[in-house]
């Protein structure tokens, strides 16, 4: 019997979301170390022109089903729904992206379907025989190598794929649609969907800054936050930002803050000051074009990543490269 | 009502990081320190401003971790929650967070809780699952990263706001019971003060030992930790701190960024 790869997909209606082309890029992977057949599994208001479009062009087979109310995601109508189909559609994995709406299902779901459950999960590889899925914990600074032995379609492992950790594959086969379309009674009540709010970064003046200086908890103190700004300062068209944690202490605006669920940039030159670089920071500067890091830890993430590394204490520095670069504008002076 | 709150105690977040010859867990040294999970500190803190607003509310926390973590439960005591629970872990082992929900319903079950929070992931492992799970496990609606909470006037529900992609809000009314992760910025976890910290040391805690407990779930099974292959393209400046900001200004010139 065929295996199956399941891939749960992500769109707001109108699009498919590009998580779900990370996720196609990671099955095929998989699927080359585990041969098995990729499905991919949606739910919508109305999913047949999406689940046309997407079968198309993977030339994998698509179940779709309607149900009023999931093109906004809603845990109890999802983590239902996905259940009762991927129990008519067995699945050895079942994959959706480390996602607001991933992260909120995909550890329910491997609960009720009698599986197991690795999240945020990098890569995967195989060594005698087993399958192994790299995941970064502490941070980012240690991954952590797991498997899930007894993995079938009876129990199934259900993980979710850090967004950014495969490049989305634009797939452009012409197939002939292969489409199961089929339809799920979700009845629940505990759970009503009322509104989504806008974000408080909505508006940023970020997203059309040249340069962002950020500060991270490096900064240590509030005070501090005054020296990302006046490194900013020194560039032309430039905007100060900042991690979450700086946000949350009141030290910066939401509106400055940088990453997975405040502003996605890309500036031609990204400085960050007290760093470590943290997946949902990086998701955020994947577009910057030159990034330089300041940090005090050599084995920061962040510096997998710069294309500058400097480890000196922020503090000292940044005065000192103001100086500098002071000095080098006006040598007369 | 009765509020259950899960925390976990996990090493502060500068510690020096050393991968174990067992390669399944770290390294403890005489400088480790350990501290409170920031988002269980939110959570926390979520809690008591509930207790705060709504009469004879009891405050819950519970552990699952080696003897030190005992320290989260004591913290948290001194921030305002009533009681702790320590589910003794002293393993070493791995402990996935199937487990640690498995154990964590299991005691919820019977107890009446109206609302079970949990930060939405801890610092050290970062899974992100013990919360969803035990809703799961309990049958209870669950609702991840939630940034802003409201109980209804009847208690009945209580109205949420759960953040997603790009920091937009999702409200949702969920009746109680129900299990929420608290995303960080809700609050501002307030410090443990010190006429509370004086009783919460003279306090018991309830304690379980985790190997009377039943593990009956199917595990992802932990092969071994590994340091981070360096992928980075980048350049790592030389040299004094001054030779460094004359090396990153010529770059940056060169690169017409200035
Ligand atoms: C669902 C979810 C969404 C999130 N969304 C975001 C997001 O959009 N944006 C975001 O930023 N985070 C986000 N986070 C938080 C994220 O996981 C990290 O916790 C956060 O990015 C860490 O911020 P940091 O790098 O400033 O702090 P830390 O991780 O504490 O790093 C501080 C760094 O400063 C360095 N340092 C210390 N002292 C100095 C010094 N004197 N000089 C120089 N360097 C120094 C340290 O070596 C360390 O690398 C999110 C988390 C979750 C769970």
């Amino acid at each position: 019997m065929t295996e199956h790869i399941a891939i749960l997909v992500e769109h707001d209606g109108k699009k498919i979301k590009p998580a779900t082309w990370e996720l196609f890029a990671f099955t095929e992977h998989l699927a080359k170390l585990h041969p098995a057949a990729i499905h991919f599994i949606m739910i919508g208001e109305a999913t047949r022109n999406l689940a046309q479009q997407l079968s198309t062009q993977t030339q994998c087979q698509v179940i779709a089903a309607d149900i009023k109310g999931a093109d906004t995601y809603h845990g109890q109508i999802y983590t239902d729904a996905f259940t009762r189909l991927l129990s008519r559609y067995p699945a050895t994995y079942i994959v959706a992206s480390h996602s607001t709406s991933g992260m909120d299902m995909i550890p329910a779901l491997s609960i009720a379907l009698n599986g197991t459950c690795i999240t945020g999960v990098e890569n995967t590889d195989k060594e005698d025989q087993t399958l192994y899925f790299t995941r970064a914990v502490s941070g980012g600074k240690i991954l952590a190598r797991l498997c899930a032995p007894l993995a079938s379609a009876s129990a199934p492992l259900c993980l979710t794929l850090s967004p950014g950790a495969f490049k989305p594959i634009a797939p452009d086969k012409n197939a002939a649609p292969d489409i199961i379309h089929t339809a799920v009674e979700c009845r629940q009540t505990a759970m009503i969907y009322k509104e989504r709010l806008a974000s408080p970064s909505l508006g940023s003046n970020l997203t059309k800054a040249e340069v962002i200086v950020s500060g991270g908890r490096g900064i240590q103190e509030e005070e501090n936050y005054a020296l990302i700004e006046a490194l900013a300062d020194l560039f032309p068209r430039s905007a100060a930002g900042a991690s979450r944690p700086i946000c949350d202490y009141g030290w910066a605006e939401y509106s400055q803050q940088v990453g997975a669920t405040g502003t996605i940039v890309s500036p031609k030159l990204y400085i960050a000051c007290g760093i470590s670089g943290a997946t949902q920071h990086l998701e955020g500067i994947r577009d910057a074009r030159f990034i330089v890091a300041i940090n005090t830890d050599s084995n920061a993430p962040i510096m997998q990543i710069a294309d500058v590394c400097i480890v000196e204490d922020l503090t000292e520095f940044i005065p000192l490269f103001m100086e500098t670069f002071q000095k080098r504008k006006r040598p007369a002076d | 009502m009765k509020l259950l709150v899960c925390i976990k105690q996990v090493m502060e977040s500068a510690s020096q990081l050393k991968i174990h010859s067992d390669g399944k867990r770290l390294c403890t040294f005489e400088s480790t320190r350990y501290e409170m999970n920031p988002y269980d500190e939110s959570a926390v803190e979520e809690a008591i401003l509930i207790k705060e607003t709504v009469d004879n509310t009891h405050i819950d926390v519970i552990t699952v971790g080696p003897s030190h973590a005992e320290d989260v439960l004591r913290r948290a005591l001194g921030m305002g929650a009533d009681d702790g629970i320590h589910i003794i872990d002293n393993s070493n082992d791995f402990c996935p967070p199937i487990r640690i929900a498995s154990w964590i319903s299991a005691f919820a079950k019977d107890r009446a809780y109206d609302l079970i929070l949990t930060g939405i992931m801890s610092n050290d492992e970062m899974n992100a699952q013990t919360g969803p799970m035990i809703a799961r496990i309990l049958g209870w609606p669950c609702a991840t990263a939630v940034i802003k909470e409201d109980l209804s006037s009847d208690r009945k529900s209580i109205a949420i706001q759960r953040e997603i992609e790009g920091g937009a809000r999702d409200v949702f009314d969920i009746s109680l019971p129900c299990v929420l992760t608290i995303q960080t910025g809700i609050n501002t976890p307030r410090y443990p003060s010190l006429s509370k910290v004086l009783r919460a040391k003279k306090k018991t805690f309830t304690t379980i030992e985790a190997s009377q407990l039943e593990t009956l779930r199917p595990e992802a099974v932990l092969d071994r930790l590994v340091l981070p292959q360096k992928t980075a393209q980048g350049i790592v400046l030389e040299g004094s701190a001054l030779d460094k900001s004359q090396t990153l200004l010529d770059i940056l010139e060169s690169k017409g960024l200035l």
